[in-house]
């Protein structure tokens, strides 16, 4: 988050050490082939077991009144989040909204998701809006509804792909991107194409698929134990949420905008880039920008630069898995190994933001009582500060290689059952794996690398 | 491979990353926790007689210093970083310090600036003659910003100095 780093943050990590990077990438080689002998030989994942809250628990907690009561809270925090950003100061770091959409709503729903599962439906604001206007209409109608489009099956995943690159244009690109104003217009443009999106082609169905927060945080909550189905929240294996996804059209240009726009977010603090980087805003710059501008343009080709090489790579291991035979083709490969890049994305993130959640996101304490920046003192905790002596310099970077080797075991985990479901000859599912494995071991091997590189 | 080969293997795996861990590490570490624990309040303290008390009262500072710590260190090295015309004379530079030492910086400046380190949150006036001093120990982890106040309002690079503070 390079401009939050250096607008909002007041303590940057320091890079790990050599001989921590030396034994983390050793680790994450022995992880790999001892995960590859001793993983079970029959899938697994892709066996159904959910089983219900017990108590009626499930029941309640998914029941009519709770979910009125979060899509209020949403529609509420939404409400905050456009008002403080217009009316409020526009100091990045003295206005609620901010620090709430790019720490509180984008990074601490990261392990709320992964514990206790797609929070961010309840709470969704658009979703509770376009159910709540359809109860309405129905009401007021007292007839049928006219029937939503059918959601184009081209469509895939590719607006909540696009929705994605989008956040990471103006929380990385766009220079003025923390500018309270301007998060609170971004968030009334978004909640505009939202609601004209629900209409076209119904709220249950643009939430699913093209909402990109619904279908990012639906992604992190298949890592979760917890699912809610047919009104009951129940418990399931952990990864089986992800065996469970359906890829469609875009998502693997889902996974590689979430992997890619971490790994420029960890690079663009890095000397490779920073030595890159004058040389292409100069050559902008000669081209009639100004050099906000040139600097701008720089950031976003270094964006979409990260973005396609994630997305080569990963190609890259589904061709080598079909030369191994199978009959598959590389656009049915590629889709079927797509949600093991899941829990690797959710590593880099975790990682390489870790800190600023853990820091910056305290100061939503004293933002909650002061929104605006003028000086009340709602909640009484206006006068809070943060506290930088919660995680030292050790324990983060033991955090972070533990995130990162967690998410690779997880990662080798889901491709290792995906393989055996789809290949019927067991030898070929490991000749697969050979390919899937290096996959995996370049990106957590480049994560290692990215930690290695934070403000050096 | 049965059930127990497996589990051998995994336990065999665990042992090899714990050893190769405990040989990796260097041998000095002690882990963040006692750094870590250190009261923020004994920080507040320190830093604040440190940054606004010395520019004024340096020796009485120094005596309340000596007070709390009954065999004081060695006196740390002093950084200097001199401003002119609203520039770091010689870039901005880190100033690696190891968690835990006393830190001492001087800024001097030919105009009236405020010298703000983030994270400690230590703020120091400066004025042409009257150099800003900050004396303060090194309790947080981490890399922390000194930025020119003047230079952020007048637009410009406020980056001062960079406060790095490694583990020890």
């Amino acid at each position: 988050m390079t401009l939050i780093a250096h607008g909002l943050v007041g303590r940057s990590d320091l890079p790990i050490p050599e001989w921590l990077f030396g034994w983390a990438a050793a680790m994450v080689l022995v992880v790999s082939f001892v995960a590859l002998a001793v993983l079970w030989p029959e899938p697994r994942l892709e066996r159904e077991r959910w089983r219900p809250l017990p108590g009626g628990l499930g029941r309640v907690l998914a029941g009519r009144p709770v979910q009125i009561a979060c899509g209020a809270i949403g529609v509420f925090l939404l409400g905050v989040v456009i008002y403080a950003g217009l009316r409020g100061t526009q100091s990045p770091t003295a206005n609620f909204t901010p620090t709430f959409v790019y720490v509180i709503f984008w990074l601490a729903l990261v392990p709320v998701s992964l514990l206790f599962g797609d929070v961010f439906r309840a709470f969704n604001p658009w979703r509770a809006i376009g159910r709540a206007v359809g109860w309405l209409a129905g009401r007021i109608s007292r007839s049928d509804l006219p029937a939503p489009l059918s959601y184009p099956a081209g469509f895939g995943h590719w607006p909540a792909a696009a929705g994605i690159f989008a956040f990471a244009v103006m929380e990385l690109v766009v220079s003025d991107g923390d500018k309270p104003e301007n998060v609170a217009i971004a968030a009334l443009v978004y909640s505009a194409l939202t609601f004209v999106a629900m209409a076209l082609y119904g709220v249950e169905s643009w939430i699913a698929r093209g909402e990109a927060f619904s279908v990012y945080f639906n992604l992190i909550s298949r890592l979760s134990p917890v699912e809610t189905r047919d009104g009951v929240v129940g418990l399931r294996r952990p990864l089986a949420g992800l065996a469970a996804l359906e890829p469609v059209s875009g998502t693997v240009a889902l996974l590689a905008v979430m992997i890619g726009s971490v790994t420029f977010d960890g690079a663009s603090v890095g000397s490779l880039w920073t030595g890159i980087a004058p040389d292409i805003a100069g050559f902008f710059a000669d081209a009639g920008l100004s050099p906000q501008r040139a600097l701008e343009l720089t950031f976003l080709v270094g964006l979409i630069g990260a973005i396609l090489l994630v997305y080569a790579f990963y190609q890259l291991g589904v061709v080598g898995a079909r030369s191994v035979g199978g009959g598959f083709s590389t656009g049915r490969l590629a889709r079927a190994f797509v949600h093991s890049l899941v829990p690797i994305a959710v590593a880099y993130v975790a990682a390489h933001y870790l800190t600023l959640l853990l820091f910056q996101g305290q100061s939503i304490a004293f933002l909650a009582s002061d929104p605006l920046g003028d000086g009340s003192d709602l909640f009484g905790t206006a006068d809070s500060q943060i506290d930088y002596s919660l995680l030292g310099a050790n324990a983060t970077w033991y955090c972070w290689v533990g995130l990162v080797v967690a998410g690779h075991v997880a990662a080798l985990t889901l491709a290792h059952d995906r393989a055996l479901a789809l290949y019927d000859d067991a030898k070929l599912a490991v000749r697969s794996q050979y390919w899937m494995l290096a996959v995996m071991v370049g990106f957590t091997s480049l994560a290692l690398w990215l930690l290695s590189q934070v403000n050096s | 491979m049965s059930r127990n080969q497996r589990i051998a293997l995994v336990v065999a795996a665990v042992v090899v990353a714990a050893v190769a861990f405990v040989v990796a590490q260097p041998g000095d570490d002690e882990d963040a926790g006692p750094t870590a624990d250190t009261t923020p309040a004994q920080t507040q303290t320190d830093s604040e007689t440190g940054a606004q008390t010395e520019g004024e009262t340096g020796g009485a500072d120094t005596e309340e210093q000596t007070e709390q710590q009954p065999a004081p260190p060695p006196e740390p090295e002093v950084t200097r970083i001199r401003i002119t015309g609203g520039e770091v004379a010689g870039g901005a530079k880190d100033i690696r310090v190891e968690s835990g030492e006393v830190v001492r910086i001087v800024v001097t400046a030919d105009a009236a600036d405020e010298i703000h380190l983030h994270g400690y949150d230590i703020t120091g006036t400066a004025a042409p003659g009257r150099p800003a001093r900050f004396r303060f120990r090194a309790n947080l982890e981490g890399a922390f910003e000194m930025e020119s106040h003047v230079a952020a309002d007048a637009g410009l690079d406020p980056l001062v100095a960079r406060l790095v503070v490694a583990p020890t």
